[in-house]
């Protein structure tokens, strides 16, 4: 019996960077015409200071990270403040990634529309495209397309997220290229400072004699307006488990990279769109394509420019689309944690039978998104409005809880947010409790003036949270072991172990047998020094049955198995190193090793040091059981007994 | 690096180099015709234990073979020594000798092995190894070598014939 699951394989930081780009540099398509609708012209300078400021944020991510393995919001704010808390922040969290795929795949339709309908004219067609119905229309097919990604595995995910950001690079090169090029030939002044509030951007303040939008009210509020060009940072912790080892290393180089290329991308396109595009067309006529009224608007024949647009439009249809693939991705990555703590019904975390994905939490996911597709009928800015909540007061609960672990959990960790004091004895936080301020009382202007935000958003949060908990209810009532945090795992059936050797790729292959979730120490040694590009690692475990037990044996895991693969995936996780799961039913547990090192070609196995039998007894059993197996060619193999302070090695 | 080592927990299995192959260890050489037996029917291991014990420590010239016999009954207490090919191979490490001492039993009738009772033995190879740590490699590969030798045709083959001698042939003759 051959176990498999989706949740073992680790990507690059590369690979990592691009899934939270295609969220994060995503919004450079609509950021800038969302944000100068509420605030005026002066939208750069804020969307240029929440691109510095998501610097902070993604180091509060990496602390959190550095911490917990599967270290989103839901899992750090219950370390810190309980499950209540936890849920409400989860649920805020829910409507960022359910509006994110919307708003990336509405606006990817509108630049579309807005393509075909200037080139349309060119080709003597007569059609006038409804941008709105179009949008709606494209980010059905769209959404549909990342579910079934999504449905099939990360692995396929992270692999085209990347191919996007390639594109996406070549673009933007091109755009700043282009748009330099322009404002050197035409001159230029930097976007005013002024800020020029409308009455939606105003909101519940329009009216409010003592909250004036001036000085630092003012600042804030613009702030606030232009929070959601860092969407995505959650999706950093959400990928932080895929990330290959080493793991702390790897994410501070993608946060690295989600940082220059996010503040490169958004923060000079939303910069050169005020610089270039004429003042009385850049919001009446481009506000929800912004980058296609600035590729129409720098220097150059009518042709280039058209094919500019298409190429902007292109690309931008394939990252915005991409986007809406990061959110399912998210979005799944929350809904397993909860699923995993009880919140939600075991039905949840099925594997689909063939991906071994959690295709009914995907399929929550992506109907929740089509349903809003639907609901906003086309209106990016209705969606952006609505967005900020979930990402500003996810981020508030994060950095609260993050800093609140400073005092609950003093244990050191691999990267802590900088800026902190010692005063006897004790590290101040001040760093993160800067961030926190500054989000706190961004998320709270935001209440008063983005409208739609707070009224939508506090409805879905009340919905899901009162949904969470009645849920969690139920499953304690139904589901004694509703709070069993196990791994579930797909159950590949194999009569024998003839066809092993076909499931590994590499030049080395490392057997690891395990038996006790509390004895894994040599599994540990062995991620600590394998070279996961070279090395396939298999971690076996046999079931021991006699007689009729043998052939009768169904493909269920029983509990204990299931506690010991689930502590096996945390460490291969913590390690960010794949490992192959193999669970073989035999009568004699050395006979089915020596079989199984055998049938995968293993150069080395690997054992923990038995409560049960010597080290020795241990080495002579499986002398006699590797030299007992019925074959001429067996390959060498290094059987090594490891425990602490002891290792045994045999060459046989 | 020697095939056996006792290493620090610091060493990488990716930095040491890979395994080598087994050395050929010839088993044929370790017996004599006074060193295997054929026990009489109706007796249970320990039974044969004991009187192959005894053909092994007279074939070494050593008259007292209790401590031989009290230390393979307590390995025997321990993990299984029998493999479902039909071959029990008994061991121990004594004090006192510097060599291999080795006898074999084939049962023509088999016997259940008193710890799995679903495993039939057909034949015994007994051996004792010096107790010495540099030692300890030579014994695992005798194990191996020897559960390798007695595969489940010669094992067929032994408990055909007619007696020492033909057996100890069969061995040299599969051994080549």
């Amino acid at each position: 019996m051959v176990l498999t699951t989706a949740m073992l394989s680790f990507i690059s930081f590369w690979r990592a960077s691009a899934i939270v780009l295609c969220d994060l540099a995503s919004t450079a398509y609509y950021i800038g015409g969302i944000v100068e609708q509420a605030v005026g012209p002066s939208a750069p300078w804020f969307i240029l200071g929440v691109m510095l400021f998501s610097y902070a944020i993604r180091a509060v991510y990496m602390e959190s990270c550095s911490m917990f393995v599967r270290g989103g919001v839901y899992k750090v704010v219950k370390e810190a403040m309980g499950g209540k808390l936890a849920k409400v922040s989860a649920a805020a969290l829910m409507f960022d990634y359910i509006l994110t795929g919307p708003i990336s795949t509405v606006s990817g339709g509108q630049y579309l529309a807005g393509l075909l309908n200037t080139v349309f004219p060119h080709f003597r067609i007569g059609w006038h495209i409804n941008p709105n119905a179009f949008s709606c229309l494209f980010a059905v097919v769209a959404t549909l397309y990342f579910w079934w990604e999504n449905i099939k595995g990360i692995h396929e995910s992270s692999d085209k997220a990347l191919k996007i950001m390639q594109l996406t690079t070549v673009m933007g090169v091109v755009m700043i290229i282009w748009c330099g090029w322009t404002l050197w030939a035409r001159g230029a002044t930097l976007p005013p400072f002024a800020l020029k509030f409308s009455p939606e951007g105003l909101g519940w303040a329009h009216g409010v004699s003592w909250l004036k939008p001036v000085g630092a009210i003012g600042i804030i509020m613009a702030f606030g307006h232009s929070l959601l060009a860092m969407s995505g940072e959650e999706s950093l912790a959400q990928v932080y488990r895929e990330i290959e080892a080493p793991k702390i290393k790897n994410l501070e180089r993608a946060g690295l990279v989600i940082f220059v290329y996010s503040m490169l991308l958004t923060s000079a396109v939303s910069f050169f769109a005020v610089m270039i595009i004429p003042d009385h067309i850049r919001i009446a006529q481009y506000s929800d394509n912004l980058l296609s009224g600035l590729a129409m608007s720098v220097i150059g024949p009518h042709w280039a420019r058209v094919v500019l647009q298409a190429f902007v439009v292109g690309v931008g249809v394939v990252i915005l689309a991409g986007a809406a693939n990061t959110s399912i991705v998210g979005a799944n990555g929350v809904l397993n944690r909860l699923a995993e703590d009880g919140i939600l019904v075991p039905w949840f975390r099925g594997l689909h039978r063939k991906y071994g994905t959690t295709h009914r939490l995907i399929n929550l996911i992506v109907g929740l998104q089509l349903v809003t597709i639907l609901l906003c009928r086309g209106d990016v800015y209705i969606l952006g409005e609505a967005y900020a909540f979930g990402v500003v007061w996810s981020f508030v609960f994060k950095t609260m809880a993050v800093m609140m672990l400073r005092f609950k959990n003093r244990e050191p960790r691999e990267f802590m947010v900088p800026g902190n004091i010692l005063v006897k004895g004790v590290q101040w936080p001040v760093g993160l409790a800067a961030v926190f301020l500054v989000l706190l009382v961004t998320a709270s202007m935001n209440l008063i003036t983005k409208r739609v935000a707070t009224v939508s958003g506090s409805i879905f949060t009340v919905v899901f949270f009162f949904l969470f908990v009645y849920s969690e209810y139920w499953n304690e009532k139904k589901h004694k072991d509703a709070h069993d945090q196990q791994e579930k795992f797909n159950l590949r059936h194999e009569p024998d172990l003839t066809h092993l050797n076909e499931d590994f790729a590499k030049p080395k292959r490392v057997l690891v047998a395990v038996r006790d979730p509390k004895n894994l120490f040599h599994l540990q040694k062995v991620l600590d020094v394998m070279d996961a590009e070279t090395t396939d690692l298999i971690v076996f475990t046999s079931r021991i049955r006699t007689g009729l037990g043998l052939v009768e044996e169904t493909v269920q895991m029983d509990h204990d198995e299931e506690v010991l693969f689930t502590k096996v995936l945390e460490l291969a996780e913590r390690n960010g190193k794949t490992v192959k799961p193999l669970l073989v039913v035999s009568n004699e547990p050395f006979y089915a090793i020596a079989q199984a090192a055998q049938a995968a070609k293993a150069s080395e196995v690997v054992f923990g040091v038995s409560a049960k039998l010597s080290t020795d007894a241990q080495l002579e059993r499986l002398a006699m059981t590797w030299g007992s197996l019925p074959t001429d060619d067996k390959q060498p193999v290094r059987f090594r007994i490891v425990g602490i302070g002891v290792e045994h090695a045999v060459d046989l | 690096m020697p095939w056996f080592s006792k290493k620090s927990p610091e060493s990488s299995p990716d930095q040491a180099p890979g395994p080598k192959a087994a050395k050929s260890l010839k088993v044929a050489p370790l017996l004599s015709e006074s060193a295997i037996i054929f026990p009489l029917p109706g007796r249970d291991k320990v039974q044969v234990l004991d009187e192959l014990v005894r053909a092994v420590c007279q074939k070494a010239g050593l008259t007292d073979s209790s401590a031989f016999l009290a230390k393979t009954l307590e390995r025997e207490q321990g993990i299984s020594t029998t493999l479902d090919t039909g071959l029990s191979l008994p061991h121990a490490r004594m004090d006192g000798i510097d060599g291999i001492m080795a006898g074999m039993a084939v049962l023509k009738t088999p016997i259940a092995d008193p710890k799995q009772s679903d495993l039939q033995i057909r034949v015994i190879f007994l051996f004792f190894s010096p107790n010495k740590q540099d030692s300890f490699p030579l014994h695992l590969q005798l194990l191996r070598g020897v559960s390798s030798l007695f595969q489940p045709s010669l094992i067929d083959q032994l408990t055909a014939a007619a007696g020492p001698a033909e057996a100890l042939a069969l061995i040299r003759k599969v051994e080549g």
